[in-house]
């Protein structure tokens, strides 16, 4: 049968022991074609995109590219056959320049694959013109031949970026690009992008989609993995629905309304979280007053806050990332020093991490894969990863091994963490699995504050609408809740009043839907001259 | 009729234990062993370029320090400075402290013990159950303060405890010169750069001594058997402890361990301070449990640098730390035995040394590029 798949898996399984991450899927990718995959968290997508990308390999089927089959023993064989791939943690080199980064990639497959050669002959009409190098040397690295071609890249696929500014230095966005070009300077004709809009802002994904129209245009297939059911009936053109490793829809976008697609996904009706009208209590919780907190490069990141929470309520902060929200959640819990202002908790400055955790303080940070969790210690382990939790669970300052394993069973029991067991390492699990860990640990203890920052980052729907039931469930004990979070619909959704913070300031918002305008406005720092 | 069910039940945990205990410390432990292979074939190599025939130099090793009881005994002795210096790093780095400051920590452990042995144990003469102890801890508390120097130059300053401790080492070497070469520790006879040795009642007791016809002259002493005991109880207190838990974290994930509410301050002050007691009271050990007793220049044949090797192939766990330390006792007893029968030079030990140390290294950058595959 002839046709124009660019890549088609047929029956393609995948198991790790026991388990069956990848059952028997079929896909079909077109050229020109955004296909979207979507799925809960564990449902085999990541799976699926590193056979593709040749990280794993099937135990069962086969992958076609152009109507040949192939077979990849690593990423190197699935970039010589021209997929490319931007993973959700970004693969760049932080201390070196954009430039350099692309210089890295280009000059390591130039010289062994020779597969460069049609991005070589796209640029060589440029190169003619603007004397482009065609190809780098692997040994000795000029760095305007370099500059030249991430320019030409960036020019020729429109994803302006400074190439000779230092990847550290640059917005997520813009880290983004540069993975997209870096998988365009060795001629990925398939791009597979995992959770790219997880770290965006609004106003970024709407570039990002422009610019994936563009790559579109040039007869480039994507594959787009996402959560968000919007933005994927938004910009593909195919969707693949997985369910426990099982392919359970594919179809046209459109063919299907969202709702339909979410019972696809999990198998069952989506539904909302209710809330209960709550009345706020006049017990302070938190009261922050003045703070002025300094970021990692000496920049005034928290500028003059003040802020309140009582119990019994949920108050949000939305914002843009990198308006100081980090820095200001940071200096609550005391991991980074405030400049000026004070941080009471229940009436009492405690100072030091330890004592103001003793304090009846939970927190869910920003960064899981750093902060929340350690990747080698067991789920048992990560469980009581909180002063509180292991000095209760030990007697003498020697930990009981069985209220260890019963703690954590009872835990995984509860937060329904995959796989069940107390001890396998965490790197094991998923993302969302990753998660429930620490939302276990934080949540269980039902602090008198809870500082969650961007707690459903990643996360699945069904997960998510858990987190969400979670912090409703503190505020409904009548604890005080800390919301901050860079999805709008979340904090309005979640809070009962709201802040927005931009540029280290807040802004005090209604969380009225109707204003989301408004809110939008704030975020990026526009109202704030205004008001 | 016999109890089936209790029976399956009893095998099939058998086979569970089997496939998640057993099994996980073998694949574990196969590294180290993979690395041994291929350091003793490289080193045999070597031998063979030499002219010597590699295989009977190994058998001549083997012989003389596994082949009789007081070859055993003397390879357990020429093992207990790896140990203690051993435990020392692996605890230091299983906390993420890069701690290459074992040498000088040994060195002032022993300085220590043979100031109380030739200047405070006359004031207790004759009381070895008094002496012996305080010696000992005098030297914990030695090696301990001596680590607790970059430790606060680290907590405080922020300086990297890698220079610092390098540096310390030159300090404490030159400064036990000072002390046994002209300085107020140096021989009553003031004829070498030694000091003279400590008093008989803190001397560690030997095993001959409570079975003279078994070990007659052997020199199998007590500091041993300290040193494996330290070996488990640190073990106990890495795995089963809150301390051990918080020191973990530490190493492992810092960021998180500090957003738990653990002090990263206080946990590395004190691994510095254990970690610099262990080698310190290695240090006691050899004065006070080996002729001649008495601290002497080149005290040390850089058995705290050794002593990286010794941890980093026992992938930092105490209990292997025993195993990897008697290797290393094996190989320094080894070489004198290649040096008498086969005539190859002691340098040959040394260089075996550091090819461990090198497939070590290997060994690590082969999995972390592996990691970044991926």
């Amino acid at each position: 049968m002839e046709t124009d798949n660019i890549l088609e898996l047929q029956h393609v399984t995948k198991t790790f022991g026991d388990l069956v991450a990848v059952d028997n899927v079929d896909f079909e990718l077109q050229a020109g074609e955004i296909h979207a995959i979507l799925g809960e968290n564990g449902a085999g997508k990541s799976t699926l995109m590193n056979l593709i990308y040749g990280l794993h390999q099937p135990s069962g089927g086969s992958i076609h590219i152009s109507g040949k089959p192939k077979i990849f023993k690593s990423p190197r064989d699935a970039i010589a056959n021209g997929i490319g791939m931007v993973h959700q943690h970004f693969m760049l080199i932080e201390n070196l320049t954009v430039a350099e980064n692309i210089a890295l990639t280009v000059a390591q497959f130039s010289s062994r694959d020779g597969k460069t050669d049609s991005i070589e002959s796209d640029l060589k009409s440029v190169s003619q013109e603007n004397g482009i190098p065609s190809k780098l040397s692997t040994f000795r690295y000029k760095k305007n031949d370099a500059i030249r071609l991430t320019e030409a890249l960036s020019q020729r696929f429109g994803l302006a970026v400074d190439p000779s500014v230092l990847v550290r230095t640059l917005s997520v966005g813009l880290k983004q690009r540069v993975e997209i070009l870096k998988a365009l300077a060795v001629d990925a004709r398939i791009l597979i992008l995992d959770e790219p809009t997880a770290v965006l802002s609004p106003q970024e994904v709407t570039d990002f989609f422009t610019i994936l129209r563009a790559l579109q245009s040039d007869n480039r297939s994507i594959i787009f993995i996402s959560h968000k059911m919007k933005e994927v009936l938004e910009i593909s053109d195919r969707i693949t629905v997985l369910r426990h490793g099982k392919k359970v829809y594919n179809g046209k976008t459109g063919e299907r309304s969202a709702r339909g697609l979410a019972r696809e996904m999990l198998g069952e009706e989506l539904s909302e979280v209710e809330r209960k009208q709550n009345k706020a209590t006049t017990d302070l919780v938190l009261n922050i007053s003045g703070l002025t907190v300094l970021g990692s490069r000496n920049e005034t990141a928290v500028l003059d806050v003040s802020i309140q929470t009582y119990r019994g309520e949920i108050v949000g902060i939305a914002g843009v990332d990198g308006n100081g929200q980090r820095e200001l959640a940071e200096a609550i819990m005391g991991l980074r020093p405030s400049k000026f202002g004070t941080v009471e908790i229940l009436g009492m400055q405690p100072s030091g991490t330890k004592n103001i955790r003793r304090c009846g303080v939970g927190y869910i940070p920003e960064d899981r894969r750093t902060m929340g969790i350690i990747t080698s210690f067991s789920i048992a382990e990560n469980l009581m990863l909180n002063i509180m939790h292991f000095e209760h669970l030990a007697k003498h300052g020697i930990i009981s091994q069985k209220a260890k394993n019963r703690a954590a069973m009872q835990l995984i029991d509860t937060y329904d963490i995959r796989p069940p067991f107390a001890n396998i390492p965490a790197a094991a699990l998923s993302g969302g699995n990753q998660q429930k860990i620490v939302l276990a640990r934080e949540i269980s203890p039902q602090p008198e504050l809870l500082v969650a920052v961007n707690p459903t980052r990643g996360l699945d729907i069904n997960a998510a609408q858990y987190v969400h039931q979670n912090l409703l469930a503190q505020r409904d004990r009548k604890k005080s809740v800390l919301l901050i979070s860079t999805e709008l619909d979340e904090v309005l959704q979640m809070s009962d009043r709201l802040y927005v913070m931009s540029r280290g300031k807040l802004i005090e918002a209604t969380t009225h839907r109707e204003n989301i305008e408004t809110l939008g406005l704030l975020m990026m720092g526009e109202a704030a001259t205004n008001a | 009729m016999p109890n089936f069910p209790a029976l399956f039940r009893k095998v099939k945990s058998f086979s569970v234990s089997i496939r998640e205990i057993i099994l996980p410390f073998f694949l574990w432990m196969l590294t180290p062993f993979l690395i041994l292979v291929a350091a003793f074939i490289t080193n045999g190599i070597i031998i063979f370029l030499f002219g010597y025939n590699p295989i009977e130099a190994y058998v001549a090793a083997t012989k003389v320090t596994f082949g009789s009881l007081r070859g055993v005994g003397e390879t357990l002795v020429k093992s207990t400075p790896f140990l203690m210096t051993g435990l020392s790093v692996a605890i230091a780095f299983r906390c993420g402290i890069w701690n290459i400051g074992a040498e000088g920590q040994f060195l002032i452990g022993a300085l220590a013990a043979t100031w109380f042995g030739t200047k405070i144990a006359v004031l207790l003469p004759n009381t070895p159950w008094i002496a012996v102890p305080l010696c000992l801890s005098m030297a914990v508390v030695a090696g301990g303060l001596w680590g607790i120097i970059p430790a606060v130059l680290k907590v405080t300053r922020g300086v990297n405890e890698v220079i610092s401790t390098i540096m310390l080492n030159y300090v404490a070497i030159n400064f036990v010169s000072l002390m046994i070469d002209g300085g107020p520790l140096q021989e009553t006879s003031k004829t070498g750069p030694q000091s003279d040795p400590i008093a008989e009642w803190v001397f560690l007791p030997r095993l001959s001594e409570f079975l003279p016809r078994l070990f007659e002259s052997h020199r199998i002493h007590i500091g041993i058997g300290i040193a494996v005991i330290l070996a488990i109880a640190l073990t106990f207190v890495l795995f089963r402890t809150t301390f051990g838990f918080q020191l973990r974290a530490v190493g492992e994930g810092a960021a998180a361990a500090k957003a738990a509410g653990i002090s990263i301050a206080h946990n590395t002050l004190r691994v510095f301070f254990i970690s610099g007691a262990l080698a310190g009271l290695g240090g006691a050990i050899e004065i006070m449990a080996l002729v001649p007793h008495r601290l002497t220049e080149n005290f040390s044949p850089d058995y705290g640098y050794t002593a990286i090797a010794v941890a980093l192939l026992a992938k930092l766990h105490p209990l292997v730390t025993v195993a990897t330390a008697l290797l290393f006792g094996a190989l320094a007893k080894g070489s004198f035995a290649m040096e008498a029968e086969v005539g190859i030079s002691r340098q040959v030990t040394l260089m075996m040394q550091a090819i461990i140390l090198l497939f070590v290294i290997g060994s690590s950058a082969v999995k972390f590029f592996r990691k970044r595959a991926l």
